[in-house]
C-alpha cells in the first residue's frame, strides 16, 4: 500500500533522512519509533508532500506520490494527524471533522464518514458544537484523528498520537486507533516511547539520526539490545 | 467605502499572508471602470436612475484581473514582508500608469449621477440619497461577507486555511484554488468600493496611494487579519475624517494618526486582533 525506498531528505543544507526504506501493507499497522529529533516527523511530512525527497521513491497504491502537492496526496486517500494536532481553533468540532467531506466528496457518502468518525471517538459527539479552542490535549488528538478519518482514507498517518497525554487517556485513544485498523485501514504511527507502541502493531521500524536501524516485530525489538539502547527501554 | 478596501486587504492578508498594497489600485481602477461603465450605459439609453447597476457591474467586471494578478503574486509567497511590500508597491505604480494610459492624466468625473436620487434632510442637514445608498450597500456587503465566512463551506475552508494552511492542505484543501478565489474576492471588494464612491467625487490617478494610507490606518486600528476590525476601524476613520472636515479640515490626517498612534501604544495588535477573520 505505502512504500518508501531509499528516501533522502535535506532541510536547508543538512541531511535529515538517509536512505529511509519502509513499507506498510494493506490493513497493516506499522510503527516508526525513535527518540526526539530522530526524523520521525520529517519522514511523515515527506510522505504528506510537505517535503520533497532529494532521492528515493515514495509509492502509494502502486503509484509514485513523491513531489505531489499535499492536497493531491490527501485526495488519493492518505489522512494525516500532525504531532501538534493542528485543530482549527476558529472552527467548531463538527466543522473540523466535516471539512474533509467537502474537499474529497467522492467515495463513501459524507453522512456515513461523519457517523464513523463519531463512532470511533464517541466523546467528540457531545462536543460537536464546541470551538476547537475549548478542547483538552487528549480531545484535540482525538479530533485530529477523527478529522483525518472523515477524509475516508485508505491510509492514516498519525504523528505521536499519544504524546503528552495522561496515562488514563492513552489506552482510550489506543483502542480507537485499533478499531480503525479493524476497519481494514492501513495505519502508520510515529512514536517516541516504545512502551506506548500498541501491542497490535504488526511491524516496527526504529529510526535513529535519520536512518532506519531496525525493522521487525515488537517482540523482536524488545529483545534487540541496540534498539533498547537507542529508544530508552530497559534490556532485561 | 474604506471598509471594503480594508476588508479586501484583511482577507488577503489573513489567508495568503500577503500584505497587498495594490488593494488601493483596485479601488482606483474600480472608480475609473465605474465612470466608464456608467458613461457608456447612459450613452446607450440606460435610464439615469439605473446608473448604479452599471456602476456595480463595472466594478465587479474588473475583478477579472484577480486571477492573473494572484498568479503573479504567488511568486512572492513565503518571501519576507519587505519583498512583498516592494512588489505590491511596484504593482501600485504600474497600475497607476495603466490608469493614466487608458483614462488620461486628468481627473475623471461622473457628472449628474450623484444627485439623480435627490436629497433628503436628516437631522437638520441635507444629505444626497446616494450617500445613504452607499452606506446601506456597505452594510449589506459587510453582512454578506460575515455570512460567507461563517455559514458557507467556502467560508469555513477559508478560515481553516487562514489558521493553518499546512493542515488544511492535508485535509484536501487545494491552496491555489482558495488563494485565487480569496484574492479575486479581495480585488472585487476594492473595485466595487471604488466604483461606489465615484459618483460623489472625481477619479484621480493618485487615489490609490491615498486610500492605501487610509486603509492601513483602518487595519492598524482594527487589527491585522480581522474582518470585524476592518469594519470597526473603517467606521472610526470615517467618522474622524468627517468630523475633522466639518470642524477643522486642516487636522484631518492628524486626527487619524493621533488615533493610530494611540492604538499602537495602548493595543499594539489592534482593537480586534485575534478575533475571527
Ligand atoms: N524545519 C526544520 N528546520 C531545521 N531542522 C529541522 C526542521 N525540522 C526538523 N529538523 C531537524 O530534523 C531532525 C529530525 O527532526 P524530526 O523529524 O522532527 O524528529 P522527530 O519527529 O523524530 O522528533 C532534527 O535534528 C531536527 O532538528
Ligand atoms: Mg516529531
Amino acid at each position: 500500500m505505502l512504500e518508501l525506498r531509499d528516501v533522502d531528505v535535506f532541510i536547508d543544507a543538512s541531511q535529515i533522512l538517509r536512505k529511509v526504506t519502509l513499507s506498510a501493507g494493506e490493513s497493516e499497522a506499522i510503527c516508526l519509533v525513535g527518540r526526539n529529533g530522530a526524523g520521525k516527523t520529517t519522514t511523515l511530512r515527506t510522505i504528506m508532500g510537505y517535503r520533497r525527497p532529494a532521492a528515493g521513491t515514495i509509492t502509494f497504491k502502486g503509484e509514485a506520490i513523491g513531489g505531489l502537492p499535499t492536497h493531491a496526496i490527501a485526495a488519493r486517500g492518505i489522512g494525516f494527524a500532525p504531532e501538534d494536532s493542528g485543530v482549527f481553533a476558529d472552527l467548531s468540532v463538527a466543522e473540523n471533522i466535516e471539512i474533509a467531506t467537502w474537499t474529497r466528496p467522492g467515495g463513501r457518502p459524507a453522512a456515513e464518514r461523519l457517523a464513523l468518525a463519531y463512532e470511533i471517538f464517541p466523546r467528540l459527539r457531545g462536543y460537536a458544537a464546541r470551538g476547537g479552542a475549548q478542547l483538552s490535549g487528549g480531545e484535540r488528538k482525538m479530533l485530529s484523528i477523527a478529522r483525518a478519518l472523515a477524509l475516508d482514507p485508505d491510509l492514516l498517518v498519525l504523528d505521536e498520537p499519544f504524546e503528552g497525554l495522561s496515562p488514563a487517556i492513552i489506552p482510550l485513544i489506543g483502542e480507537s486507533i485499533s478499531a480503525i485498523t479493524r476497519l481494514g485501514r492501513t495505519i502508520v504511527i510515529a512514536e517516541s516511547n516504545i512502551h506506548h507502541v500498541p501491542a497490535w502493531t504488526r511491524r516496527l521500524y526504529v529510526i535513529e539520526r535519520g536512518e532506519i536501524i531496525f525493522a521487525g516485530t515488537l517482540d523482536e525489538a524488545h529483545r534487540d539490545r541496540a534498539v533498547l539502547r537507542v529508544i530508552g527501554g530497559r534490556a532485561s | 467605502m474604506l471598509f471594503l478596501v480594508a476588508a479586501g486587504l484583511q482577507l488577503v492578508f489573513g489567508v495568503q499572508k500577503i500584505l497587498n498594497l495594490a488593494c488601493g489600485s483596485f479601488y482606483a481602477l474600480g472608480a475609473y471602470a465605474g465612470v466608464s461603465a456608467v458613461t457608456w450605459a447612459l450613452g446607450h439609453g440606460l435610464p439615469a436612475p439605473l446608473f448604479v447597476v452599471a456602476l456595480l457591474a463595472g466594478g465587479l467586471a474588473l475583478a477579472v484581473i484577480g486571477p492573473p494578478l494572484e498568479r503573479l503574486l504567488r511568486t512572492i509567497d513565503g518571501r519576507d514582508e519587505s519583498f512583498q511590500l516592494l512588489l505590491t508597491f511596484a504593482l501600485v505604480l504600474m497600475l497607476e500608469d495603466v490608469i493614466r494610459f487608458v483614462w488620461g492624466p486628468a481627473p475623471v468625473q461622473l457628472r449628474g449621477a450623484y444627485l439623480v436620487y435627490g436629497q433628503v434632510t436628516v437631522a437638520g442637514s441635507t444629505v444626497p440619497v446616494y450617500n445613504l445608498f452607499v452606506i446601506a450597500a456597505g452594510g449589506v456587503i459587510a453582512l454578506g461577507m460575515g455570512l460567507l465566512l461563517t455559514r458557507t463551506r467556502f467560508g469555513r475552508i477559508v478560515r481553516a486555511t487562514a489558521e493553518n494552511r499546512e493542515v488544511a492542505a492535508a485535509l484536501g484543501v487545494d491552496m491555489r484554488r482558495v488563494y485565487r478565489r480569496v484574492f479575486t474576492l479581495g480585488v472585487a471588494l476594492g473595485t466595487v468600493g471604488g466604483a461606489l464612491v465615484i459618483p460623489a467625487t472625481a477619479a484621480v490617478s493618485e487615489m490609490a496611494i491615498e486610500v492605501i494610507v487610509d486603509a492601513f490606518a483602518v487595519v492598524v486600528i482594527g487589527g491585522l487579519g480581522s474582518m470585524r476590525g476592518a469594519f470597526a476601524g473603517a467606521l472610526i476613520v470615517g467618522v474622524l475624517k468627517a468630523g475633522a472636515i466639518a470642524t477643522w479640515p486642516e487636522v484631518e490626517m492628524l486626527a487619524i494618526y493621533v488615533v493610530v498612534i494611540g492604538v499602537l501604544v495602548l493595543r499594539p495588535a489592534g482593537l480586534f486582533a485575534g478575533a475571527t477573520p
